[in-house]
C-alpha cells in the first residue's frame, strides 16, 4: 500500500487529482471518458444538423414581414357617413377566395368620429373579424351594432365593444383616396381608446399590460 | 382363483412387422394442405432463428391477465383499433387529397365524395371514425380513472395516455380544416386564435400554425403535414410505448377483485 | 403509497395474475369482439349519416354561423358563457391548460393505496362531476342558437286567437331576430343574457306604449330604433307585448 502511494506521488499533480485508477503519467482524461464525450458530441451535432434547419424552415414565416397592399374598393361617392357598406378585399394574394375578407367602410363623420386618432383617415374601414376569436361579425343596421354569431360579441358604430367577451374593439384598416377611388390598405388594431397598434390576432387585449403580453410580430406591422 | 397376469402378445416376425415411419415421411395426413403448413412452419422457423422474435411474442401473448378482467378492459384495444381504421382510411383519402386553398382542396374532397367508387363511404368512415375514437379515448380514460388503474406502478402509463389524449384532440382539430368547407375554415380560425391568446408565446404559436400572420397559401399544407405525418408518427410511437408498459406491468386487476390467499401461496411468500 | 403498501400491492397483484387466464386467446377474443363492434358502429354511421360536405370556405361571409364539431362543444360553450373580456385568456388558455396539468399529474398527487371507487369518494365525486359538467356544457353548446334566429314555441294565447294575431307574432319574431336584439337580450332560450334585461316576459311588465317609447328613447348603451320602417317597428312592439 505504501509503495503504491509512493508511485502515485511521482505522477503529475493533475493526474493524481483525477484519481483515475491505473492512469499513466500525465493522463487527465481516460480513453473511455474521451470516447463517451465524443459519442455525445458527435451525436448531438448530427441531430442538430437536421433539427435546426427543419425548425428554421418551419418557424421562418413568423419573421418574414409582408409587404403592405392597397386595394381600391369603389368610388368615393358610394359610401355614406352614417352607415357601413360591406366591401370585399384581398388580404392574402394568390389563394383566390380563401385570401379575401369583408371590410365595412364608412365615410369619416366628424360628429361621431371625434377621436383624434380617427381624423387621419378619410374613411373608416372596420374589419369583419370579431376581436374575440375571429368569427365573422355582421353589421345590423337597425340596431347600429356589429354582432358576432359565435360567442355573442356586440360592438357599437365605432367598433367598440358593447357586450359579450371581445377583448378590444374591432380591427380597422388604413384608408386613402386615390383619384376617384377609396383605397383600403393594411390592417391595424386599436385599444379601447381607439389608439392604434400593429395588427394583433383576435383574443389579444391591448389595454394595460395587454400590448406587452401579446407582442407585435414581424409578419404583421402597422403602416 | 387369483387373476393371472395377462401375457404379452407374442412378437411378430420381423418380416410381418410394419416398417417404422421414416422421419421425412411423417405419420400424419399428407397432401397439399399439410405441405403448406410445413412450409409455413419452415418460414416462421427461419425468421425466428434469425430474430428470436418468438420469445417476445410469447412474452406478449401468453402473459396472464389477472382474474376478473371484464369488458371494460377492451376499451383500450378498441381505441387502438379505431386508430388503425383511421390510419388506413386516411392513407386512401390522402391519395386523392390536394392541400390547395385556392379551390383544389374543396374540389378534391367534393370529387372523393361524389365521384370516387366507395369515396363517400371511406370518407364517412374517416369522419365518423374520429368521433368514435375520441369517445373511446374518453371511455378508456374514465375506466382507468374510476378503477384507480393509474396508481403505482402504472403512473408513467397514465402520463403517456394523457399525451395520447391530447394528440388525438390535435388530430381531430387539424383534420377539421382539410375539407375546406365553411365549418372547417371558421373552426380553424377560432382554434388558431385560441392558441393566440396564450400570453407572450401565443402570437408566435398562431403564426407558426398559419405559416404567417394571415391565413395563407401554406396554412392548409401545414395542417395537412401535421395531420398526416407529424402527429400520427408520434401517436404510433406512443401507442407502442403504452402497450409495452401494459405488457410489462400487466393489465390492472379490477379494484373489487378479492385475493384468495391459499395456504401454499402464503407459505411460499414467507 | 409507502414501501410496504407498494410491496403488498405487487404481491396481491402477482397472486391475481397467477389465478388469471392467458392473454391469448381469452383477452384477445374479447378485444377482437369489441373491435368488431367498433367497426360495425363506424360503418353504420358512415352508411347512415354519410359524409356531408358543407358549402366551400368563404372568408368574406357575414351571415355564416360557425359551430365546432360536437366534441369541442364544451369548450365552445365555456367561451360563450364567460363574458367579461378580462377573463377571456382564462377561458381559452387558462382553464384548459390547468385541466390538462391536473390530468397529467393525477398519479402524483393522488398517491393513496386505495383503488376501489367507492372508497375514494373525493376522486370518484370529482370524476362524476367533471363528466356531468362536460355533458351539460356539450348539451348547452349543441343547442346554442344563432343571434339572428329565435326558436321558441308560440304561446297558446296567440295560437288560440289565430289569424292576424298569429301572423303579427311571427312577423315580429322575425324582425326582432334580424334587428340584433338577441345580441344583448335574452328571449326564452335565445340570445345573450346581458347587458340588456331579459325580455322573455317583457309583455307582462310593460304596456305596448311603454315598449314603443323605450325603443325610440332607450337608455344607453341601447341604440334607438326610431329609424326603422313603421311596419317593422309595429311588428317589434306587437311581438314584444305578446311575450307574457
Amino acid at each position: 500500500m505504501s509503495d503504491k502511494r509512493a508511485k502515485h506521488t511521482s505522477k503529475s499533480k493533475y493526474t493524481l487529482d483525477r484519481q483515475i485508477p491505473g492512469a499513466f503519467e500525465g493522463e487527465t482524461v481516460t480513453r473511455r471518458a474521451f470516447m463517451t464525450g465524443t459519442a455525445h458530441t458527435a451525436g448531438a451535432i448530427a441531430a442538430t444538423a437536421f433539427t435546426l434547419p427543419a425548425l428554421g424552415f418551419a418557424v421562418g414565416p413568423i419573421f418574414k414581414s409582408t409587404p403592405h397592399r392597397w386595394e381600391s374598393v369603389g368610388p368615393v361617392d358610394s359610401f355614406s357617413d352614417t352607415n357601413y357598406i360591406p366591401v370585399v378585399m384581398t388580404v392574402t394574394p394568390n389563394i383566390g377566395e380563401a385570401g379575401k375578407t369583408t371590410v365595412y367602410v364608412r365615410k369619416f363623420n366628424p360628429e361621431i368620429d371625434t377621436d383624434p386618432y380617427d381624423r387621419e383617415t378619410p374613411y373608416i374601414a372596420i374589419s369583419s373579424r370579431c376581436a374575440h376569436l375571429g368569427c365573422p361579425v355582421r353589421w345590423v343596421d337597425a340596431a347600429e351594432r356589429f354582432i358576432c354569431p359565435c360567442h355573442g360579441g356586440v360592438y357599437d358604430l365605432l367598433g367598440r365593444r358593447v357586450g359579450g367577451p371581445p377583448v378590444r374593439p374591432l380591427d380597422r384598416f388604413y384608408t386613402r383616396v386615390s383619384g376617384e377611388d377609396v383605397e383600403v390598405g393594411p390592417r391595424f388594431s386599436v385599444n379601447s381608446e381607439l389608439r392604434r397598434f400593429s395588427p394583433r390576432d383576435p383574443g389579444q387585449p391591448l389595454d394595460g399590460v395587454g400590448q406587452y403580453l401579446y407582442p407585435s410580430r414581424p409578419g404583421a406591422q402597422k403602416l | 382363483m387369483p387373476k393371472l397376469p395377462k401375457l404379452p402378445a407374442p412378437p411378430l416376425p420381423a418380416a410381418l412387422q410394419e416398417a417404422p415411419p421414416r422421419p421425412s415421411e411423417g405419420k400424419g395426413p399428407s397432401g397439399p394442405l399439410e405441405d403448406a403448413k410445413q412450409a409455413g412452419i419452415t418460414v416462421v422457423d427461419w425468421v425466428d432463428e434469425r430474430t428470436s422474435l418468438s420469445g417476445a411474442t410469447r412474452w406478449l401473448l401468453f402473459r396472464k391477465v389477472p382474474k376478473g378482467t371484464n369488458w371494460f378492459y377492451t376499451l383500450g384495444s378498441a381505441t387502438m383499433f379505431a386508430f388503425l381504421s383511421q390510419a388506413v382510411t386516411g392513407v386512401f383519402l390522402a391519395m386523392y387529397y390536394r392541400p390547395d386553398p385556392a379551390g383544389g382542396a374543396y374540389e378534391s374532397i367534393r370529387y372523393v365524395t361524389n365521384d370516387v367508387f366507395l369515396g363517400q363511404f371511406v370518407r364517412g368512415m374517416h369522419k365518423w371514425g374520429s368521433s368514435v375514437m375520441v369517445i373511446l379515448v374518453f371511455l378508456h380514460m374514465g375506466r382507468t380513472f374510476f378503477f384507480g388503474a393509474y396508481k403505482y406502478p402504472r403512473e408513467l402509463n397514465w402520463v403517456i395516455g394523457v399525451v395520447l389524449l391530447i394528440l388525438t384532440m390535435v388530430m381531430s382539430f387539424t383534420g377539421y380544416l382539410l375539407p375546406f368547407d365553411q365549418r372547417a375554415y371558421w373552426a380553424t380560425i377560432v382554434g388558431v386564435n385560441i392558441n393566440g391568446t396564450g400570453p407572450l408565446i401565443g402570437p408566435y404559436l398562431s403564426d407558426f400554425l398559419r405559416g404567417g400572420s394571415e391565413f395563407g397559401a401554406t396554412t392548409l399544407s401545414r395542417f395537412y403535414a401535421i395531420h398526416m405525418l407529424l402527429v400520427p408518427g408520434l401517436l404510433a410511437a406512443l401507442i407502442g410505448a403504452h402497450l409495452y408498459l401494459v405488457a410489462k406491468l400487466g393489465t390492472s386487476a379490477p379494484p373489487w377483485q378479492k385475493v384468495e390467499k391459499r395456504s401454499e401461496l402464503r407459505e411460499a411468500e414467507v | 403509497m409507502n414501501q410496504r403498501e407498494k410491496e403488498e400491492y405487487l404481491r396481491e397483484y402477482a397472486i391475481l395474475k397467477t389465478q388469471g387466464k392467458p392473454f391469448w386467446p381469452y383477452a384477445v377474443a374479447k378485444d377482437s369482439a369489441m373491435a368488431c363492434v367498433v367497426m360495425a358502429v363506424i360503418i353504420a354511421m358512415s352508411l347512415v349519416l354519410g359524409a356531408e360536405l358543407g358549402p366551400k370556405a368563404n372568408p368574406t361571409t357575414t351571415t355564416y354561423v360557425p359551430r365546432p364539431e360536437w366534441y369541442f362543444f364544451f369548450l365552445f360553450e365555456v367561451l360563450r358563457v364567460i363574458k367579461p373580456p378580462s377573463l377571456v385568456p382564462l377561458a381559452t388558455i387558462g382553464v384548459p391548460t390547468l385541466c390538462m396539468i391536473l390530468l397529467f399529474l393525477l398519479p402524483f398527487y393522488d398517491r393513496g393505496p386505495e383503488r376501489r371507487p367507492e372508497r375514494r369518494p373525493i376522486a370518484t365525486a370529482t370524476g362524476i362531476a367533471v363528466i356531468a359538467a362536460m355533458a351539460f356544457l356539450t348539451y348547452q353548446g349543441a343547442n346554442a342558437g344563432s343571434p339572428t334566429t329565435i326558436e321558441m314555441s308560440t304561446p297558446s294565447t296567440v295560437t288560440h286567437t289565430g289569424g292576424s294575431s298569429l301572423a303579427e307574432y311571427e312577423a315580429g319574431k322575425k324582425v326582432v331576430a334580424q334587428s340584433g336584439c338577441l345580441a344583448c337580450h335574452k328571449i326564452g332560450e335565445n340570445g345573450n343574457s346581458g347587458p340588456g334585461p331579459d325580455l322573455s316576459h317583457v309583455g307582462a311588465r310593460l304596456y305596448r306604449q311603454a315598449i314603443a317609447r323605450t325603443l325610440v328613447n332607450p337608455t344607453a348603451p341601447m341604440p334607438s330604433f326610431k329609424n326603422l320602417p313603421p311596419q317593422k317597428f309595429t311588428a317589434i312592439v306587437n311581438f314584444l307585448s305578446q311575450l307574457k
